[in-house]
């Protein structure tokens, strides 16, 4: 895979992984409120995924973390604002941290009920085919929520009707503390593919290039009019299921932080391949902070939303 | 004018906004090739392609969240839920998808959806027969049409899909059949303005839809003794015309409404709340729903019959009520 690639996405990875600790911390201070659901550890292939897709195709998302938004552009002031309920909030306070949106960079927003992305993503699917043939919508979900119903109705009616959809399953191991094994009678997700006749693909989500790759397929079928690709990337969620999450249902977690971390390995990676070293990676960090504390201080002297926005945006 | 069933309209409306916008599309379960269970539909493949119009799975899961997903998109998605009873079976994609995502989402986009429901009647058992309209009364975010005649059907319709909300757009099954006058050439029905039926100063009663023929067939045999009700069809429950319906009182001093569905907070309760918050001082008469007590509706014609409110119902409640 091209270097300067790998390297935009070990820089976005960086900045989402810089970012969300400095939400994280706010949090723990009373300084936001603390309803993120970290996404470390899954930015890595977040990002490479996203990587994989044109500026004008569209994203639907989950909950876990803000990778992806960061990934298609979306600023860190708009999404911290976001979370703040200040004015500069993409979702105006209605929507907070879970349901960022930003249409002009392709993102459609998320669904509070897990899996409800899945038949939204059916209608964009079917807009874009109709209005502009050539894009592609990516839903991006946990392995625990392929267990809801939309799952089966949407998989069915993105394959008959061969719409130009790619569905991304990021299997971290658990439905907030309710391991894989005990909820899901399959191993892999991407078994399921079999059921609609699609193409089902597991990758390993900690190694950006393969991801980047398997995208880079299935991208390319749904632009070309062949239907869905359903892909599980098996990823490691580093920290709990919501921010005070003390994960007692996970024995391992502290091990996992340490071995598991996919954002150290594509860093060295990078290193072996000559395109990364200490004095770039430095300036990174440098400069991750430097986006961060801007927006961190820009959202700290914005107003808080006006209380009647509560009574806005209903209607068109 | 010509003379046109209920169903006609409603096809008419379909294919004149395909026509005009070819954003808008249709689709649901046999809707396509066999032109709808109730053959509302037909013809409508025909003429505008399987690209436009199309069977679908059963799905309504899909069939809703598509056609929110669709709608934030810039098509026009007309959609048949083959009852109006698979509202609920599509629930998360009604309530909280259509009614709720373009809030939650901060205004980013329209979803600019209709949702075609076909309620009430008889013989469908508990799960084919509900009128829900007042559920979705109750929800943010939805508008709710609910034509009682053919004038009405086709004007409502082209106008839900005009509008930039979601409709959740109620055609009873029993009025299918029942013929009336449409106006010739292009005209819609705005949302959110009552008709007065009937005029009349001893009674005021809402009604809409196949509760409405039956009070309007009562109010004849009223008539006849003398009794002459005032009988309001608010054509739309969201928006909702109140002051309609508040001016009627005023005038009559009494109100009634009769509605095809449970009594207990339905859209009678809505009205009775309403009175008591902005006519009280006119009512000199108890407020008064006739309604289906609290229990589903049974298949069997006879057990149903004995609980859905009857011309003879209306008649006998009125008589009481004005005696």
């Amino acid at each position: 895979m091209n270097p300067k690639l790998m390297l935009d996405i070990f820089k976005t990875s960086l900045l989402a992984r810089r970012f969300e600790a400095r939400v994280i911390q706010m949090a723990m201070a009373g300084e936001l409120p603390g309803s993120l659901h970290a996404g470390a550890g899954q930015e890595v292939c977040q990002i490479a995924a996203i990587t994989a897709m044109n500026k004008d195709d569209y994203i639907l998302y989950g909950h876990r973390g803000v990778a992806y938004m960061i990934a298609r552009g979306t600023s860190l002031t708009a999404i911290l604002a976001d979370i703040a309920g200040k004015e500069g909030a993409t979702s105006r306070g209605k929507g907070g941290v879970m349901h960022v949106v930003d249409v002009p960079h392709g993102i459609l927003g998320e669904s509070g009920t897990l899996g409800g992305g899945f038949v939204i993503s059916v209608g964009v699917g079917m807009a874009l085919k109709r209005r502009y043939p050539g894009r592609v919508v990516t839903y991006f979900f946990g392995d625990g929520t392929s267990n809801r119903g939309t799952f089966h109705e949407s998989l069915n009616w993105a394959a008959v009707q061969k719409l130009p959809c790619i569905y991304f399953c990021e299997n971290n191991g658990y439905a907030v503390s309710v391991p894989t094994s005990t909820s899901t009678a399959v191993p892999d997700i991407s078994a399921r593919a079999a059921g609609y006749g699609v193409p089902g693909v597991v990758v390993d989500g900690n190694d950006a290039a393969a991801v980047y790759e398997v995208m880079q397929k299935a991208v390319e079928r749904a632009r070309a009019g062949h239907g869905p690709t359903l892909i599980e990337a098996k990823v490691t969620r580093l920290f709990g299921h919501y921010i005070a999450d003390q994960q007692t249902y996970r024995p391992d977690a502290a091990t996992v932080i340490a071995t598991k971390d996919p954002l150290p390995k594509l860093q060295q990676t990078l290193v072996n391949a000559g395109v990364l070293n200490d004095t770039l990676l430095a300036q990174l960090e440098a400069d991750a902070q430097r986006q961060i504390e801007e927006a961190v201080a820009t959202v700290k002297a914005a107003p808080l939303l006006a209380p009647e926005t509560a009574l806005q945006d209903l209607y068109a | 004018m010509s003379v046109i069933t209920y169903s006609k309209a409603i096809n008419q409306a379909l294919a004149e906004e395909m026509e005009r916008d070819e954003n808008v599309i249709l689709y649901g379960q046999d809707v396509a090739v066999w032109g709808g269970i109730f053959k509302v539909t037909e013809g409508l493949r025909d003429r505008f392609g399987p690209e436009r119009v199309f069977d679908s799975p059963i799905s309504e899961n899909v069939m809703v969240g598509a056609g929110v997903g669709a709608a934030m998109m810039g098509l026009r998605p007309v959609v048949e839920l083959q009852f109006a009873d698979f509202i609920f079976t599509a629930g998360d994609e009604v309530f909280l998808k259509a009614g709720m995502w373009r809030f939650m989402h901060g205004g980013a986009y329209k979803v600019p959806l209709v949702i075609r429901a076909p309620s009430g009647g008889s013989g469908f058992g508990p799960e084919h027969s509900a009128c829900p309209e007042a559920f979705i009364m109750h929800a943010p975010g939805l508008l709710c049409a609910v034509p009682s005649t053919p004038a009405d059907a086709k004007g409502l319709l082209k106008e839900a899909i005009r509008l930039d909300n979601p409709v959740v757009y109620f055609e009873h099954k029993l009025l299918y059949a029942m013929r009336g006058e449409v106006p010739d050439g292009e005209y819609t029905t705005p949302f959110g303005k009552a008709v007065v039926r009937r005029e009349g100063d001893a009674l005021t009663i809402v009604a809409w839809q196949d509760m409405l023929r039956r009070t309007l067939a009562a109010a004849n045999r009223l008539s006849k003794d003398g009794i002459e009700v005032e009988v309001i069809d608010p054509r739309t429950l969201n928006p909702f015309d109140r002051e309609t319906i508040i001016e009627s009182v005023k005038k009559t001093g009494a109100c009634m409404v009769v509605e095809e569905a449970y009594r207990t907070l339905g859209v009678g309760a809505e009205i009775g709340a309403l009175l008591l918050e902005h006519a009280l001082p006119y009512l000199d008469k108890p407020f008064k729903r006739l309604a289906i007590p609290d229990v589903p509706l049974p298949t069997s014609q006879h057990l149903v019959n004995f609980i859905v409110p009857s011309e003879e119902d209306i008649y006998k409640a009125v008589k009481e009520l004005v005696a």
